[in-house]
This record gives C-alpha cells, structure tokens and sequence, in this order.
C-alpha cells in the first residue's frame, strides 16, 4: 500500500510541473516577457527577475521530464535519486519564497500556474507546496516503477491518486478561478453597455411608446449611469410647461425594464402624468441617435 | 505615453465639464442628476438626501449630508500672510482670513513643527477645529504630490506622468529620504507606478514620503482582474488616498472615482486609456453620490463624484493607516474632504469604505 502511494507520486508530480512550467511559458508568450509580476520572483531586484523566471521555468520543466525518464528502469538509481531529491528541495524552497511573500507583498498572487495564480497567496496554496514537497522526498529511494500487475493493483492505485487529486484541487485556489471563468456571468453593475443599445432598447419599451409623444426633441439632454441603471433626459412639454422626462432603463440586453419620472425644467419637481397617453409628439416614429459621437457632453 | 496624448495639448486635455464653453451648463446637469434620479426612484425613508458642500476661506457656509456637521473639521486653503505662535492669517491684500491656532496647533512642512516655524508666503491646507469655523489646529505647508507613472529618471529625479489632463510632473527625491522611498518604491524605473508627497517647489515636487507601496507590475502589463461573481455589494472597503487640486475650485468637497461609466467618455479615460484597471468597480457616473466613512477615525459623510481616477485604479495597494485595507483604491478625495474626514494629508491614505447608491 505505502509502495502504491509513493507510485503515484512520481507521474502527479510530473504532471504537475509540466503543467506549471507550460503556464508559465504561455504566460510569457502573452506578456511578450518572462519577467512576470506574480510569484516570488516579485521579491528580487528588477533586473533580476527575468533571469530568475526563465531558470525556475527551466527547472520545472526539466526536472518534469526528468521524473517520467527515471521513473522505470532507464535511469534508476542514483539519476532518479537526484531528480527526486531536487524535485523536494524545490517544492520545500518554493514553500519558504511564498512563506516570505505573503509576508513582504501580500497583494502579490504564487504565479504557480502563471495567470491562474493572480489571488495572494494563502494558507492552501502554502499547504499544496508543502505537501508536494513531502511526496517528493517519500519517492526517493523507490524502486522503478512498473504496470500494475492486477486488476485490482491498477484500481488501487486509480483510487490513491483521484484521492490524492482531490486533496491537491481542494489546496488549489486556481481550480475556482478556473471554474468562474467557466461559467462566469459579470454582475450588471461591472458590465460595459453601449449606450446606443440602451438607447435603441428604450425605444423599443413600452414606457417609450406611452409616453414619448411628450418629447420635444430626439437627442437626449442628459445621459448617466449608475450601478445597473443608465438614466435617459430628454426635455418634453406638458400642459403648456416646459419639463424634462426621465427614464431609468435597466443594463440587461433584452427587454430591460424601464422606469419613468416627469420633472418640471426648472424647480426639478415631479409633475403628475397625464391621465392618457398623448397621440401628437414625435414619439411615435422611430428615432435614431446620430452615429458619430455623443449628443450629450462629455463628462470630466 | 498612451497613443493621442502627444498631439492633444494638455489644455484642450483638460477641458471637461469644470472648464470650457458649456461648462457652467452641463456643471448645472450634472448638479441635477441626483434630483431626477430621486424622481425616478423616490429615496427611502431615513436615507440621507443632503449633499456635500464647498468651503474656501469662507467656511461659515453651512454644510449638509454630512451625518453629523458639528463633529467634522473643517478645512480652508490660501497663502499665509501672517502667523504667529496664536494667530494664522491667510488671505490677500483685498481679502484677509484670520484663525487663531490652538495651544496643541501643530504644523507641516517636511517634517512636523510648531506653527510658527511656516512662512509667509506658503501655501497651506488648514484644518479648523470642529468647535469653531475661526480656530485652526493642523496646517500642511506646501504639501504636495505626484501619482503616477514614471517616464524618465536621471539620478534622483523622476519625470512623472500623471494622467491625460495633469501636466507631467518632476520629482525631485531629497537625498536624506531615497531610502526611505526605495524601502517602499524599489523600481523607480520607466514604467513603474509612484506615489510620493513632499514639498512643492518651482515646478517640481522635493519627494520626502513615500505615500504608499509599490506594486510590483508596470504600469502596462496590469495583472488580470478577478473575476467578480454575483452581486456587487453596495458598501466596499479600501484605500481613500487624495489628490492636489488642478481644475477644480480649491476646497470643493468632492471625489475622483476609479471607475466611471466607458460611455461617459471622461476625458482622463479617453484619452488614456489605461483600462479597466486591477481591481473592478460598479461603474458610476460624474454626479453620482458615495457615502465615504473615514474607518480610522469613524467619520463619514456624502460626496458626489467629480471626476475619474484613471491612476487610482492601477494601485493595487493597500492603506495601513488603521490596519489593513481589503483592497486597493476606492476613492481619490480632494484635499479637503481627505481632512474632513479626519485624514491627515502627510500619511497620503486611511481606510474607507464607500457606500454607493444611497
């Protein structure tokens, strides 16, 4: 049983740090640089932290493919000794960096996974390193490691390691960040809307059409949003009084509730609505907004 | 420098709704929104409708919003003409203010010292005792300070740009004080973000404290923001930091915030696009209204938005006044509502917590 467990040690942590020494990469391609701002390489000198970055890529990467070459008969003894020994002693260094990190920049994400480690580093992620660190060490010393003989010994050993992969997912800030993205929906009040489309879906409302013969003129007098709200003014005429007709359209694509309000142009007071809809106005035909650049004046 | 700075002048940069044809018009708009959006949604019971108001050297003038006017100091700006170990005298030649300081008074400028150690001829933010608009017990003397990102260093001056409608700024770091800065600030290289206060001089700023801590990402390669899920709150905690003032009138109460609405087309994001920033915020508009609560000393009161942060949102760096801040800035307070609110000016933030939609 022990034997198995130290098995499945050898390709997790392998995959690991493949995966780790890809993201990384694939990070740098992005930023067009390997100097990264996550991770402890954020705890050096400026000119310092490319370097850095590249070498532990490297170390990753080789020591990766240095855990699946040894991990049979090819290399078996002293070389898989000595990759398993520095697979340890680079997970127990990881762990002390970010001990350091936490403390001297807080704000700063592990960079473990490249851009999927951005959230400050935590007690999980402490604890994954930690734990990776001393399943490293239990592998030195192992035998070569062979297909299980039985059917039962291979399902053995799938049970260890989907358990070992929970543990590990449950130590993994980036799996939930990994699992937002997936199904993410921003919050209305952090979503860009176009205020066309605001606009266009005003006109399309049945607040609109009850109360735009009222309008007085197409472009809006003010515009502004608020959280989920735009707010839309534009100057009416009511009983012989100038006054200014405000929606409230809600920042969803389709068919956004509306709310209305009357004021009066001068005092800003509410005027009541009039008891029927009025038919004259130019509220019943299509209105277009002007494509070239607001109709409202710019804010500071 | 982001593309279309260089060939728009920093004048017609800063022209936006505080300057310009129209300005007096659509100021009067913007003063307007929160009366038409009252009209829409009429405010609940108990919510408070007051809003803040202006204060320069003539600080008599009654103040609503706050939650509680009597408690909150004061503040009023102006060149000294006149101080003594007793009296304060700001003003000009036509217009002349007097404050009598308080046996406790103490000043700023560099380093803490009596009052009496300013100059005429300073210019100096003066915070009044809550007790009277004519007693005076903190003043800041040529306290200044340059947010943003670095353009060019030579030795120990840094050429800083502060954003699209804010004239590039030189920072000159006293010697005595680099390592104190590089403790906090230890890139001081192109591309890097700066916050430092000091001492205004002819032009430039001699950088003596650093006002915050470095990210350690330039300016341009921002770490991805994290993904928001559910509903946003509507009270969020951070760091309120303030600014000097450009073009809006000295004294206003008001605050810059880090996320305006894209279809506003503010003008600092227009033409800086700096992007949404580290950390994202609901989006508002010029006008809109936040209670600010100073948590360090308890204080809070009502200020409108007048303007955006483009530079604030590229911090993220946390406030250590009291303890320390969720997040990084949420609100960019002008100097008086920073001392309104109990902030003292040479500590460059305290922590906040802004409440939005009431």
């Amino acid at each position: 049983m022990l034997d198995a467990l130290r098995e499945v040690q050898i390709p997790l942590l392998a995959a690991l740090m493949l995966g780790a020494s890809s993201t990384k990469l694939i990070r740098a391609m992005r930023a067009r640089s390997i100097s990264g701002s996550l991770g402890p390489t954020a705890l050096f000198p400026m000119n310092m932290r490319g370097p850095l970055a590249l070498m532990f890529c490297a170390i990753e990467c080789g020591l990766g493919a240095g855990l699946i070459v040894t991990a049979g008969r090819l290399g078996h003894g002293t070389p898989a000794s000595f990759v398993r020994l520095g697979t340890g002693l680079m997970f127990l260094v990881a762990t002390t960096a970010l001990i350091e990190l936490r403390t001297a920049k807080p704000d700063v994400g592990c960079g473990c996974f490249g851009d999927f480690s951005s959230a400050p580093v935590s007690n999980r992620t402490l604890a994954r390193s930690a734990l990776l660190s001393v399943a490293a060490f239990s592998t030195i010393g192992l035998g070569p490691v062979s297909q299980p003989r039985s059917a039962a010994g291979a399902g053995r050993l799938l049970i260890i390691m989907a358990i070992e992969l929970i543990v590990l997912a449950a130590l993994s800030p980036e799996l939930g960040e990994g699992l937002i993205r997936l199904g993410y929906s921003e919050p209305c009040e952090l979503r860009a809307l176009a205020s066309d489309r605001t606009l266009a879906a005003l006109r399309r409302s049945k607040q609109w059409r009850r109360h735009a013969g009222l309008i007085t003129s197409e472009a809006p007098v003010d515009m502004w949003r608020e959280l989920c709200w735009r707010y839309v003014v534009f100057p009416a005429r009511y009983r012989e009084r100038d006054t200014e007709l405000i929606f409230a359209v809600y920042l969803q694509h389709r068919r956004p509730t509306v709310h209305t309000a009357l004021v009066d142009a001068v005092t800003g007071d509410p005027v009541p609505w009039p008891t029927s809809p009025p038919r004259n106005g130019i509220g019943w035909r299509p209105l277009r907004l002007a494509p070239s650049g607001p109709a409202w004046p710019a804010d500071a | 420098m982001p593309a279309g700075r260089e060939s728009t002048g920093l004048m017609s940069a800063a022209c936006c709704d505080r300057c310009g044809a129209g300005a007096a018009a659509q100021a009067a708009r913007v003063a307007r929104r929160r009366l038409l959006k009252a009209a829409v949604f009429p405010p609940q019971a108990g919510q408070a409708t007051g809003q803040a108001g202006v204060s320069e050297i003539a600080p008599d003038r009654p103040v609503g919003g706050f939650s509680d006017p009597g408690q909150l100091p004061r503040a009023v700006s102006g060149y000294v003409l006149d101080i003594s170990p007793q009296v304060l005298v700001l003003g000009d030649a036509d217009n002349e203010q007097r404050y009598t300081l308080t046996p406790d008074a103490t000043a700023w400028r560099g380093a803490l010292l009596e009052p009496a150690a300013i100059r005429q001829g300073d210019r100096v933010v003066v915070r009044l005792h809550p007790s009277s608009r004519h007693i005076a017990d903190r003043i800041w003397a040529n306290l200044g300070r340059v947010t943003g990102i670095i353009t060019e260093r030579a030795g120990n001056q840094l050429v800083v740009d502060q954003g699209a409608t804010r004239a590039p700024s030189v920072v000159v770091i006293q010697p005595r004080a680099i390592g104190r800065i590089q403790v906090r600030f230890p890139t001081l290289e192109p591309g890097y973000l700066v916050d430092i206060m000091g001492l205004r001089g002819d032009g430039e700023l001699i950088g003596m404290i650093p006002a915050t801590s470095q990210p350690s990402y330039p300016a341009d390669r921002l770490p991805a923001p994290q993904l928001v899920s559910g509903h946003v709150p509507d009270a969020i905690g951070g760091s309120a930091t303030w600014h000097e003032p450009t073009d809006e009138p000295a004294g206003v109460l008001g605050v810059n915030y880090p996320a305006l609405d894209p279809e506003t087309r503010c003008v600092e994001d227009h033409l800086s696009d700096y992007g949404q920033g580290y950390a994202r915020m609901p989006y508002l508009a010029v006008g809109s209204v936040l209670r600010v609560r100073n948590e360090c000393t308890n204080l809070d009161c009502m200020l409108p938005v007048i303007g955006c942060a483009p530079m604030a949102r590229l911090f993220n760096d946390r406030c250590v006044t009291c303890g320390t801040s969720p997040r990084g800035r949420v609100a960019d307070l002008t100097m008086a509502s920073f001392v309104a609110l109990g902030g003292e000016l040479e500590r460059g933030c305290f922590n906040a917590t802004i409440t939005i939609g009431e």
